[in-house]
């Protein structure tokens, strides 16, 4: 059965799950949840995930929400047929450890900020509300400043967790491309020419191309 | 201080056994500073090495794995209360100048994040997952990726806030504490912990009927807010099974000697 994937196309994290799908090639059926009718807090929904959020799939019964959970379970079962995104725990389990040291530094040195920040400066108005400048600007120089520390890292090796992409690096697509696209932070800004080269790189990505647009059901 | 931590650690280094899971550790001052190099060993040369300060909440969700586990590692002081964990030698380990981070002789590794190093303690002593606290079957192991990725989102920001509110900035850092900030945190963390008694209603743990990782990680700052900042969110009587759970949790032994430790505050 082609795998279930609740989400709505504009979603930065249904975007991320998308992302993932595309580089495995999974065929999946998109079944839009429409968040700005609220579809996402009824209590149907909420009985299937019951954080009221966006993106779960449902993968021939098998249900599971949050989309870097999602992420993992895709390329640990595609592992055989797709590309390596995923050390292998058991063989490679130094590698394994960087690529969990990115996955924590992405979620709580990029996300934590990016995502704050979308809430503000992005969703917030799409919403009708006023953004909270002042919390917008504090979070920007916290994530400018953790970029500086990316382009560090960046410089001696050419993805986040090694030398090898990872999901790590794409969990940072979906949020990334909102700021910088938004024109809140320039990821390609020369005077960090690590990050820059990094963001062109996963950014080109054919999976992050097919989806970037929005997420439609796969062929 | 230094004599106080050491004083600390001399109950566990005289009467534990090495087979208990109060295994004796050793501390020792980082030997970048200036400081007579003072440091009691008793584990095996090849332990790993572990820097940061016992009291921090994030040394302590790296260290519940190892205890979990009984991996012996060595606690090397780098006092983040005084800010050394921004001095170069440190950032040179850790680039965004935070503790804890490790290094394993063994294997030369360094790492940081305490949930990638929990998870490594885990994987590369529990080859065979009999201890659950990582497991190996598909979906058992996308339900605890679930849960660990529930804590980072829904409830790691609000406890975080609230620490930092409620506890840092008053007792440590002498500022005001934002009232606004409070009240959207702690509402951010009641949504979540009333989904959190549903789930666990209907299994034991977050992840399923067995503890993972994935519920440990909820104790380094759930009992910061419980103990010293002496909120109930997760002992009220109105969430029964976050009660029930919390309790479990808290009461694993591993947890217990590790957060009795409140070096170097006490």
């Amino acid at each position: 059965m082609v795998l279930k994937f609740y989400g709505h196309p504009f979603s930065t994290c249904s975007l991320r799950v998308a992302t993932i799908l595309k580089e495995y090639n999974v065929p999946f059926e998109l079944i839009v949840v429409d968040v700005s009718k609220g579809a996402h807090k009824a209590p149907d929904y909420l009985k299937i995930q019951p954080f009221g959020q966006v993106p779960y799939i449902d993968d021939d019964g098998f249900i599971l929400y949050e989309s870097r959970a999602i992420g993992r379970y895709i390329a640990a079962k595609h592992r055989a047929s797709g590309p390596a995104l995923l050390p292998d725990v058991n063989t490679e389990t130094q590698k394994y450890a960087k690529f969990e040291q990115a996955a924590s530094v992405e979620a709580w040195n990029f996300d934590f900020y990016a995502s704050k920040a979308a809430a503000e400066l992005i969703f917030k108005p799409m919403r009708g509300l006023t953004p909270d400048e002042a919390r917008a600007k504090e979070l920007l120089e916290s994530l400018e400043n953790n970029l500086d520390v990316y382009d560090k890292i960046l410089a001696s090796q050419k993805y986040v967790a090694g030398d090898d992409i990872t999901l790590a690096d794409l969990f940072h697509i979906s949020y990334g491309n909102l700021l910088h696209s938004a024109k809140h932070i320039n990821l390609e800004d020369t005077k960090r020419p690590n990050v820059a080269r990094w963001w062109k790189d996963i950014t080109s990505r054919p999976s992050w191309q097919a989806v970037k647009g929005g997420v439609s059901s796969s062929a | 201080m230094a004599s106080q931590i050491y004083k600390k650690f001399q109950h566990l280094l005289q009467s534990s056994p090495p087979s208990s899971s109060l295994q004796a550790h050793s501390v020792r001052r980082s030997h970048s500073l200036p400081s007579r190099d003072h440091y009691i060993r008793t584990t095996i040369t090849m332990a790993i090495q572990i820097y940061g300060i016992p009291v921090s909440v994030a040394v302590r969700r790296a260290l519940v794995a190892f205890k979990e586990l009984n991996v012996p590692y060595e606690l090397i002081i780098v006092d983040a209360i005084k800010g050394e964990n921004k001095s170069p030698e440190h950032v040179q380990f850790h680039p965004f100048g935070k503790i804890p981070y490790m290094r394993d002789p063994e294997t030369g590794l360094a790492l940081y994040e305490s949930r990638a190093m929990a998870r490594y303690i885990v994987n590369k002593y529990d080859e065979d997952g009999k201890s659950g606290l990582i497991p190996h079957e598909a979906v058992a192991a996308a339900k605890f990726e679930q849960a660990a990725a529930v804590e980072i989102t829904r409830y790691e920001p609000h406890v975080n806030r609230l620490a930092e509110e409620l506890f840092y900035k008053p007792r440590l850092l002498q500022l005001e504490t934002d009232d606004a900030v409070v009240t959207k945190s702690l509402a951010g963390l009641n949504q979540t912990l009333d989904v959190y008694d549903d789930i666990l209603s209907k299994q034991k743990y977050l992840a399923g009927d067995f503890v993972t990782l994935a519920d440990l990680f909820h104790l380094p700052v759930g009992t910061l807010l419980t103990e010293s900042v002496k909120l109930d969110v997760l002992t009220t009587d109105t969430r029964p099974n976050v009660q029930r759970w919390w309790k479990d949790i808290s009461s694993r032994p591993s947890w217990v000697v590790i957060s009795g430790d409140r070096a170097p505050l006490a």
